[in-house]
């Protein structure tokens, strides 16, 4: 009798996992679908931009080559570059930004911090681009939309608002006890070592956080870049460049490369991801004991 | 230590930032020797700078900066293709191109802007005795000349010649029975080709803004029935998203519509095969009917803010001139419209070359660029759509069609 019960749980269970599972990879193909798409057309041997089979029928690597080889048209290499270092800079910059506006604003008691917090809050209610014709015009003032400054501009447009961005930073700090800053404080730390050798190392994991997505937001930007490169092709970021593979004249020879341009601009992104995930492991286990 | 790293970075920042910023600010214009320091902008499609096409651009301005020893020119290039051009000048005159290339269609967006100098006087005589009527009417508004026109901008016919004869190609219905056509069905710059040939009207003669569109009525109905009775022909294919160049390149397709920037691909894929044309009739109730395509112009533009009218003026006069059509034609495959040109035995003998320039003369309409024109082009998208996903019917043609025509008459979304 008992014996039987056991074996039909057993069963049911099975069931249960066979049905869970099928689900699930279901799930998995449909999500998985458009990033393999993309893939397989950045090996595609046919030109154009439309096919009619799923699977490309040959294989090539040459799209990837033509990105790196074929620059008189869309100098690839240089916009990857250009976007490299732009988005290298105002990610540190903005990570910095948003760490340190967190612990002040978790740590530091003044008249300012509730105002601050909440015209923040309403602020951040407003997409960004809102702004992009007056930033325009303000770094236009500056004369940093022309050659070389357009960077440094992107770079402050990109890292300018991060300060604003500081909640979850923030929350993540207020969850450090107290009493370990006070400990601190006791021992003789300033306020910045107690920052940099007590907080930052206890919140790896927002530290991670907060780095990638400074990181991604101006590597794949679009909408500023366009607005404040406008006619600088020797400025054009990846983005723009992407764009420009799909307008009608070079639709039809670049789409298998604009797919390898997306491919490629995946890379830089899962690297920094791939370097920083053990920080997670570390941080979440947990250095604050007892 | 570290804190004070920190801080002598910030500043560095932000002192290279204010330096960088100060420097700029000081440009000199000083003449010295007679000659006149002159700094252009000059924007242009990127093909026209690239070094695949002979840098067509460089090349004119430096031959045009030794035209002129009394200036001391320095180009400064930049690129902006020529329907997106109107709107990268418009969000910011002042620090745009002295010199630009645009689409005529675009030409209202930047008169709104202040962004368009007129040419008058004997650059207008110059440019008039070069160009056909029909060219400088899709520049001239309320009077005044715009730009220097430098090649058509439409559509027409590329076909398979080992499918069909040249008989053929003058009616679509005769091309259905051969073979296989594709047309972009659902892009509503092509669409309106069939509804314009029999007899619709945009703005009266394209210019009357109050005349308002005329899709309406019996003569739109039957065309509508017409393109339905199309779309489920089994010898039709819709052109979408790139499926025309994708059936003309495995075989499935034989003739197919778009403009002069497909012609390198397609002649990759057709070679000897290729065939090109002016829009073919269409039979409707028995009567043959003219297929009227949009047609527009590029022009080269000048600034109004340019510090430095003059050579502006003349170096889009000079970029327009038959000397630079040419090179433009040999470099980078763009289509002439000087009339001299058109006339000349190594020009007009190309066949994309006369099958645009026979489509802009005989088989189109200037497009239309008053402002109301953009209410026109989601209906007609909408009309092709909704007879494509099978919503338009010969049940409710009538209907829709009269929707149609509404809403391109009205200004609401």
């Amino acid at each position: 009798m008992a014996g039987k019960k056991m074996h039909s749980a057993k069963r049911k269970r099975f069931i249960n996992n066979t049905i869970v599972h099928v689900i699930l990879a279901i799930l998995a193909v449909i999500w998985v679908f458009p990033i393999v798409w993309v893939v397989l057309t950045s090996f595609r041997a046919e030109k154009g931009s439309y096919v009619s089979t799923f699977l490309p029928q040959s294989f090539t690597i040459d799209n990837y080559v033509k990105l790196f080889t074929d620059t008189t048209i869309l100098n690839f290499p240089q916009m990857f570059m250009n976007t490299l270092f732009i988005a290298v800079c105002s990610c540190i910059l903005s990570t910095f930004y948003v760490l340190a506006v967190s612990y002040c604003l978790s740590r530091l008691r003044f008249k300012m911090r509730k105002p601050y917090m909440n015209m923040a809050m309403i602020l951040g209610l407003f997409p960004g681009f809102m702004s992009m014709i007056a930033v325009y015009f303000i770094l236009k003032a500056l004369g940093m939309t022309e050659g070389n400054l357009i960077k440094l501009a992107l770079i402050l447009v990109y890292s300018g608002g991060a300060a604003l961005s500081f909640q979850i930073a923030k929350g993540f700090f207020d969850t450090i006890p107290i009493a370990v800053d006070e400990a601190a404080l006791l021992d003789g730390c300033t306020r910045w070592q107690i920052f940099t050798r007590i907080t930052l190392p206890l919140s790896k994991p927002i530290v991670i956080y907060t780095t990638l997505t400074s990181f991604m937001s101006p590597w794949l930007d679009f909408i500023f870049a366009k607005v404040i490169c406008r006619a600088n092709s020797d400025q054009y970021t990846i983005a723009i460049g992407l764009w420009k593979m799909l307008e009608k004249e070079y639709i039809d020879s670049w789409y298998t490369s604009f797919a390898a341009g997306a491919v490629l601009i995946s890379i830089p992104i899962a690297a920094l991801f791939l370097y920083m995930q053990r920080y997670y492991v570390d941080g979440l286990s947990g250095a604050v004991k007892g | 230590m570290r804190k004070r790293a920190v801080v002598v970075l910030l500043a560095g920042v932000m002192t290279f930032g204010l330096a960088a910023t100060s420097l700029t600010g000081c440009g000199s214009d000083s003449s010295e020797g007679g000659t006149e320091n002159v700094r252009l902008m000059v924007w242009s499609p990127q093909n026209d700078q690239s070094k695949d096409s002979g840098e067509w651009l460089q090349t004119m301005c430096n031959n045009f900066a030794e035209d002129h020893p009394e200036w001391d020119i320095t180009f400064v290039y930049g690129v902006a293709d020529e329907a997106s051009a109107a709107g990268q000048v418009s969000q910011d005159p002042e620090a745009s191109a002295d010199v630009f290339m645009y689409a005529n269609d675009t030409l209202t967006t930047m008169t709104d802007a202040n962004a368009l100098a007129k040419f008058g006087g004997k650059y207008r005589e110059e440019i008039k005795s070069t160009n056909s009527q029909e060219v400088l009417d899709s520049l001239i508004m309320d009077g005044d000349l715009y730009g220097v026109p430098f090649t058509t901008n439409t559509w027409f016919m590329y076909y398979d010649k080992s499918v069909f004869s040249e008989e053929d190609v003058k009616n679509l219905d005769t091309m259905l029975e051969k073979g296989v056509v594709s047309f972009p069905f659902v892009n509503s710059w092509y669409l309106p080709a069939f509804y314009i040939g029999n007899g619709c009207t945009l703005f009266g003669d394209g210019t009357d803004e109050s005349a308002g569109v005329d899709f309406g009525g019996e003569k739109a109905v039957e065309v509508t029935d017409y393109l339905i009775d199309l779309e489920s022909n089994p010898n039709f294919r819709i052109d979408d998203l790139g499926s025309g160049i994708a059936g003309l390149r495995d075989g499935s397709i034989n003739a197919m519509f778009t403009g002069s920037w497909d012609a390198n691909a397609i002649e990759e894929i057709l070679g000897d095969n290729m065939g090109v044309a002016a829009l073919p009739t269409f039979t409707l109730n028995g009567e043959e009917k003219q297929m009227m395509a949009y047609a527009g112009s590029k022009a080269i533009g000048v600034n109004p803010n340019s510090k430095n009218m003059v050579a502006a003026i003349e170096l889009a006069v000079y970029l327009g001139s038959a000397e630079a059509q040419r090179a433009h034609y040999e470099l980078c495959g763009t289509i002439p419209c000087n009339t001299e040109l058109l006339s000349d035995e190594s020009i007009s003998s190309d066949a994309v070359v006369s099958a645009q320039n026979d489509t802009f003369n005989r088989t189109s309409i200037l497009q239309p660029f008053v402002s109301k024109m953009s209410n026109c082009w989601t209906p007609v998208e909408n009309m092709g759509k909704g007879i494509r996903n099978g919503s338009i019917t010969h049940d409710n043609a009538e209907e829709q069609t009269e929707n149609m025509n509404d809403a391109m008459n009205s200004d609401g979304i």
